[in-house]
């Protein structure tokens, strides 16, 4: 090829790229979602929906750096001596994207939805305790509780976006699909600009936004379903937030311009033992299981460091109620083999376990399919178990399945999950006697009063003595074996500054804070 | 005529309540459930009120007679997971998936048609070799291999393409920002479609090459050139229309792969993504959508046999 | 057809079946005679470059390279062998009913493989997985179930076309059951189309099970297939980019010579449909 030609041919291809308007967007954020999103808090079914709509809408109060309520759309609130009433005042001026003033009729709105059970909201279950909300005027509400909730204020920040009553008054929530998909009206730092399904969605800083002046001009949110493409389109430029695997970390940590954080979330990653199987009843044996497990190699091996040793089932990142000076969990197989005796489980000659009728210790553990980390993390438990003479096998089965036919049904001996929990101690639903979420059906007459009273009790200095109680309580009766508190992997873009330290849930309610360095 | 089109329809419709019954019974016989129900987080009560609202709380042969009763109606039931009509849900993806669908179909027919002639004039010639080669290589290696092969190559290494999307991030870039994103996507599905193509091409080709009116013709002092053509090309196209025909499910089913790598919003990944996340309606819906068209085409592809070659009777097939 | 092509056809096929039987070999001997446990994860020694000890190095859980593209042979090539047979089976019994049954079955029969050939079979076995579950089993009637259509039609038609010839006619004119003398005489006319079925389905099969690897629903870890393990080797492609060279070029060169096996068949059985 002659040079000329080749010269025309590159300087065609430069325009081309050019024209495209591809390479490092001017002043935007660009964040891949799986699915294309459910633009409503109320219906929001996942988390790239809950991740949007955060930025979108703005809730009542938002979490700070270190996950306490601070206000948002309120500016203060009181509650009544018996913790029944709860009343806001609503911050004056705030405007809808579509620029109708924000008020007192969105809050009530918001709640009646999320609390009717027929109107698809995914809110209900953590607002159980609200009986309901009354307009006290045009800028104040007031939530009446059915009994006294103290992770209330945590659950405003949470999922708990506020919607505009004036455009979806007298609508099925379900049924506002032009709302739901593209045209949604919040009260947050972006606005909609454009969604194409599958595609992107488009938001742009919203100048009438009532916090700080948002930075960056667009948030982008990109549909790109494969995580490994989500790492190639940060690679080659095209995104700049992506929350990978472990497994992505080689990839992305030695490529320029990238940069790794490690943020704790609120959650907890066990394996549960179902407690209507005799085995697993005795506090004992949960205790000789807890022992067998060599963490700090999952958490080196698998997990490739973004995880944190646990005490039990509060995560550290809950910093005003984990306890960390309990001692972290040890790992003593001998120890673990001498509980196991006690609790009448003796060694044959091969060193596997047996019970006094001769029956072998035996149980499976079930593992959500196509989860690298978590199948790993499997192995090495099926491993640590096995050396202490209890023979495991591992049974992986897609989440729904697992879930629907095996742990709901406790149709199953060992199982590990995870749980993410709102930025609060609050875990009575999972490890309370009876309770719905208690897919362990674990029971503890003392766990059962001190969960009781710590969602009871609104004083903090009260609340972390009941928190500790637990912790402690846990060491002695472990409600599950929990294997780690993980930390989020996000691959950032260097150019992008101002993230918060906080899981990406979190970080995202801080969208104006966001920039792009010059 | 009309009994052969009346007889053909009839069977397009009896596929059609075939492919209806068969996806109803295939998701509904499967263990687990919608995934909408499988979130551990659910209490009893938002359980229950999920099941009533999405109809799943009636008997299992109530909701067939309800899936056939809209389907008549042409209302396809909405997606559990996107809370949007299905039909709506699928006429959005359509378009780019026709517009990849149709570009790398363009492409396989532009690049096999000549290069399968040409080939079969010239059996064992240089081309002939390279191309036999490279379709046999094409044919072998797996789709998101090529596709992450080109990512790495010409989105990363050497930055001339982007990584995916249909369009640039913003939505902007016009006609231009679009050919540009579809080029990578285009031309790795158009690689398989284009080797099966060139394959048929050269045997039909060369049958047709063999057939007593073409050695007549040639003997005759005709030109190669012009009976290459003329009578080859139209006698070697038939088989290759039937081909055709195939494909078209294969490049909107195999194009999922291709739209997952280079995250292009397509039928096929919608697809994938429904039965992922065991969205019933939505897989029911796109499943149907995808065979009518398909039963239709083949229609469509029939009538063409008659036009291109009228000898081919029709009571055959 | 000149004797030069026959030669350069012949010599084709005989390097394509002796690389499939060096491959089969492999993968049936090769993790008895070589050490390395597939499954052994080693979480210290992972990714490490081909070296002494593992002379493809090791994977992203220390697991032996070589020791999992012997052990994802076997697996690879077995479903895919088990997968062509399912799909041969139900291909030769729905058409032979096609044929023999009758314009009633013949017609339900046909209409069923209209249905089936409608619905994209990635798209259908991709569902079929997702809802039911992967497993060997289950990916192996997957693919198989859904590739039978083409081969049902040939010799539901290879049927019919016999049935008018006047023999069999005659046959059933003295009253003798026409089911028998069909199947008869249609198998040798069946065999080697058949066989040429079967070849090209293999390799089809084992792309299948890499494309389903690719979406999570193909052979589930720990298990290796070549699948699965070119899917892993994705997200270490900048950082030990080996790990998806071999499994990828396994995959390539068997279903090359796969189908250069399947183009010499159809040479050497039907000499009108010559592809080489």
């Amino acid at each position: 090829m002659s040079t000329p030609r080749r010269v025309v041919l590159a300087a065609s291809l430069v325009a081309l790229v050019a024209c495209s308007g591809e390479g490092p967007g001017p002043n935007a954020l660009r964040i891949p979602l799986i699915n294309d999103p459910i633009l409503n808090p109320v219906l929001a079914p996942d988390i790239g929906s809950v991740l949007i709509n955060k930025v979108l809408f703005s809730a009542l109060v938002r979490p700070d750096e270190h996950l306490r309520p601070t206000p948002d759309l309120a500016e203060s609130w009181t509650t009544s001596d018996d913790g029944l009433a709860w009343t806001f005042a609503l911050r004056p001026g705030v405007r809808w994207h579509d620029g109708e003033p924000f008020t007192a009729r969105d809050v009530k709105f918001t709640f009646d939805q999320a609390l009717d059970v027929k109107s698809g909201s995914r809110l209900r279950s953590d607002f159980a305790a609200v009986d309901g909300v009354d307009i006290v005027d045009s800028l104040t509400v007031r939530f009446r509780l059915k009994a006294p909730f103290a992770p209330f204020l945590s659950l405003l920040g949470y999922n708990a976006g506020i919607l505009p009553e004036h455009r979806l008054r007298g609508r099925k929530l379900t049924d506002a699909t032009d709302f739901n998909r593209s045209a949604a009206i919040g009260t947050g730092p972006f606005r909609i600009v454009s969604a194409s399904s599958g595609s992107a969605i488009v938001l742009e800083r919203y100048p009438g936004y009532h916090g700080a002046v948002p930075a960056l001009d667009q948030v982008i949110f990109r549909i790109v379903p494969d995580v490994n493409a989500q790492v190639a389109q940060l690679l080659a430029g095209e995104l700049d937030l992506v929350p990978i695997e472990p497994a992505n970390l080689g990839s992305v940590e030695r490529a320029p311009g990238v940069v790794v954080a490690r943020n704790p979330i609120v959650q907890h990653v066990y394996v549960g033992f179902n407690q209507l199987r005799p085995a697993f009843k005795p506090a004992l044996v949960r205790q000789a299981l807890d022992l067998a497990i060599d963490r700090q190699a999952i958490i080196d091996g698998v997990v490739k460091g973004a995880a944190d040793l646990p005490r039990g089932t509060i995560p550290m990142v809950l910093s005003g109620y984990f306890d960390g000076s309990l001692p972290a969990p040890a790992f003593a197989p001998d120890s673990a083999r001498a509980l196991l005796a006690r609790a009448g489980w003796r060694p044959d000659a091969e060193g596997r376990l047996h019970d006094a009728k001769g029956a072998p210790f035996a149980l499976t553990i079930l593992v959500d399919k196509g989860n690298p980390t978590r199948e790993q993390a499997a192995l090495a438990v099926q491993q640590d178990l096995r050396r202490i003479g209890i023979d495991v096998s591992i049974e992986t089965l897609e989440f729904a399945t697992l879930v629907r036919d095996r742990v709901l049904p406790g149709d199953y001996d060992a199982v590990l999950i995870w749980w993410t929990t709102p930025p609060d101690p609050d875990q009575y639903s999972f490890y309370a006697t009876g309770q719905d979420n208690n897919h362990v059906r674990y029971s503890n007459a003392r766990v059962d009063s001190l969960l009781g009273a710590g969602r009871a009790t609104l004083d903090t200095v009260a609340r972390r003595g009941i928190y500790a109680a637990f912790q402690r309580e846990e060491m002695t009766d472990p409600p599950v074996l929990v294997l780690f508190y993980p930390r989020e992997l996000l691959a950032v873009s260097a150019r992008i500054a101002g993230l918060p330290a906080l899981g990406l849930r979190d970080a995202l309610r801080h969208t104006e804070r966001l920039s792009v360095k010059r | 005529m009309t009994g052969f089109l009346l007889r053909r329809a009839g069977h397009a419709l009896t596929v059609i309540l075939l492919v209806c019954t068969a996806t109803f019974m295939l998701v509904h016989l499967a263990p687990g459930g919608p995934a909408v129900l499988a979130d551990p987080k659910l209490s009893v009560e938002e359980r229950t009120a999920i099941e009533e609202r999405l109809g799943l709380d009636r008997p299992v042969l109530a909701q067939y007679g309800l899936w056939l009763a809209r389907v008549a109606r042409g209302d396809l039931g909405r997606s559990f997971l996107y809370e949007v009509p299905n039909l709506r849900a699928i006429g959005e993806r359509l378009p780019n998936t026709a517009l990849l669908a149709g570009t790398s179909l363009f492409l396989s027919v532009l690049l096999a048609v000549p290069l399968g002639l040409w080939s079969a004039a010239h059996r064992g010639g240089w081309v002939d070799r390279v191309v036999s080669g490279a379709a046999f290589v094409a044919m072998a290696v797996p789709t998101f291999w090529l596709a992450i092969g080109a990512i790495f190559t010409f989105a990363i290494a050497l930055p001339l393409f982007p990584a995916g999307g249909a369009t640039a991030a913003g939505g902007s870039g016009g006609v231009l920002g679009r050919l540009y994103h579809l080029a990578m996507p285009a031309v790795v599905l158009a690689a398989v479609t284009t080797a099966e193509l060139l394959r048929y091409m050269r045997s039909s080709a060369q049958t047709a090459r063999q057939q007593p009116f073409i050695r007549v013709a040639r003997a005759k002092g005709v030109r190669d050139a012009a009976i290459q053509w003329r009578h080859v090309l139209r006698t070697a196209l038939i088989p290759v229309v039937t081909v055709l025909g195939i494909q078209i499910p294969r490049l909107v089913g195999g194009a999922a792969i291709t739209e997952t790598v280079f995250a292009w919003p397509g039928l096929g990944r919608l697809g994938i993504q429904a039965a992922l996340g065991r969205d019933y309606p939505l897989v029911m819906a796109i499943t149907l959508f995808i065979s009518a068209a398909v039963v239709i085409v083949n229609l469509a592809i029939d009538l063409a046999y008659l036009w291109i070659d009228p000898r081919i009777r029709m009571d055959q097939r | 057809m000149s004797p030069a092509a026959t030669g350069s056809s012949r010599r084709r096929a005989t390097i394509a079946a002796g690389v499939l039987a060096l491959l089969a070999l492999a993968a049936v001997l090769g993790p008895i005679l070589y050490g390395a446990d597939p499954n052994t994860l080693d979480l210290g020694r992972a990714a490490v470059p081909p070296g002494p000890g593992h002379p493809l190095g090791t994977d992203e859980s220390g697991r032996d390279v070589l020791g999992r593209l012997l052990a994802g042979g076997r697996v690879s090539l077995a479903v895919g062998f088990a997968a062509v047979s399912c799909s041969a089976l139900l291909g030769l019994s729905l058409g032979s009913l096609a044929g023999l049954g009758g314009r009633r079955v013949d017609a339900a029969v046909m209409r069923l493989t209209d249905a089936m050939m409608a619905i994209p079979a990635l798209f259908l076995i991709i569902t079929t997985l997702a809802l039911f579950g992967t497993s060997v089993t289950s990916l192996v009637l997957a693919i198989g179930g859904t590739s039978w259509m083409g081969l049902a039609r040939l010799v539901r038609a290879e049927l019919m076309s016999i049935r008018e010839q006047p023999y069999v006619e005659a046959a059933r004119a003295l009253g003798a059951r026409p089911t028998r003398l069909l199947l008869r005489h249609a198998m040798p006319h069946l065999l080697p189309t058949l066989l040429v079925n079967v070849t090209f389905g293999v390799g089809t099969a084992i792309l299948m099970e890499s494309a389903l690897s690719f979406i999570g629903l193909g052979i589930q870890p720990p298990a290796a297939s070549w699948g699965n393990m070119l899917t892993n080797a994705q997200a270490y492609l900048y950082a030990s980019p080996w790990l998806a060279v071999y499994p990828g070029l396994l995959i390539l060169v068997t279903v090359v010579a796969v189908n250069m096996l399947g183009d010499a068949l159809r040479d050497v059985t039907e000499p009108g449909e010559r592809t080489t």
